[in-house]
């Protein structure tokens, strides 16, 4: 019978990131939820700041259409599928990490979590002062 | 019912080269027990306009809305 380990222990050599942003983590360490969220409207218009006015969030239904949800009695119950793990090694060994970006409530995590819940919106708008095509 | 029995055996990984983690992802080393992950991206063809500007949408209510302050005044 071989030994098993509760859990398991990240080693790792060396992380280099350039970019964090937009509600996003990196976490060294064990976590039990995290739940982030990003609305984000992207807007380039070729119009004076001055004379643009503002921009809504209530404007565009992206921002409140529900989330998708799973309908299954069977595993609201929790009687879908039942998971047994055996660590039969107590570490995850990686070299180097190197990540250019991380953004948009995505996560870069060395350890072991419980829950995660993330979510973003992102609508993006583009207004040109001219047509593109000619129409004669 | 089904079970689902997982044997993790040694793992041990080189290097991990990534451009981006974006939009809802996830790059974990460790383990997990849930995770859902949400993205909604709307950059459809007709979110480009060419042609004459038009201002941009105001919603019911626009005194109580969650808007950017206006960079005028």
């Amino acid at each position: 019978m071989q030994e098993h380990y509760p859990i398991r222990i990240s080693q790792i050599g060396l992380v280099s990131v350039v970019d964090v942003s937009l509600g996003s983590i990196i976490q060294f360490g064990d976590r039990a939820e995290a739940t982030p969220k990003l609305n984000a409207l992207a807007v380039q218009r070729a119009m004076d700041h001055t004379k643009a006015g503002s921009v809504y969030f209530e404007s565009y239904p992206i921002f409140n259409r529900p989330l998708p949800k799973l309908i299954d009695p069977v595993a609201d119950a929790g009687e879908d599928v039942c998971i047994r793990r055996f660590n039969h090694c107590p570490r995850i060994n990686i070299g180097c990490v190197f990540v250019t970006a991380v953004g948009a409530t995505s996560s870069l995590l060395a350890g072991n979590a419980m829950r995660t819940i993330a979510e973003s919106r992102i609508k993006h708008i583009r207004q040109y002062d001219k047509t593109l095509i000619n129409v004669t | 019912m089904v079970n689902f029995t997982v044997h993790n055996c040694g793992l041990t990984v080189g290097n991990i080269e990534i451009l981006g983690v974006s939009a809802a992802s996830m790059f974990q080393i460790g383990d997990s027990d849930y995770v859902t992950l949400y993205s909604m991206f709307d950059t459809p063809p007709e979110s480009v306009i060419a042609g004459p500007m038009a201002p941009l949408p105001v919603p019911e209510g626009e005194e109580d809305a969650v808007g950017e302050a206006p960079m005028a005044g």
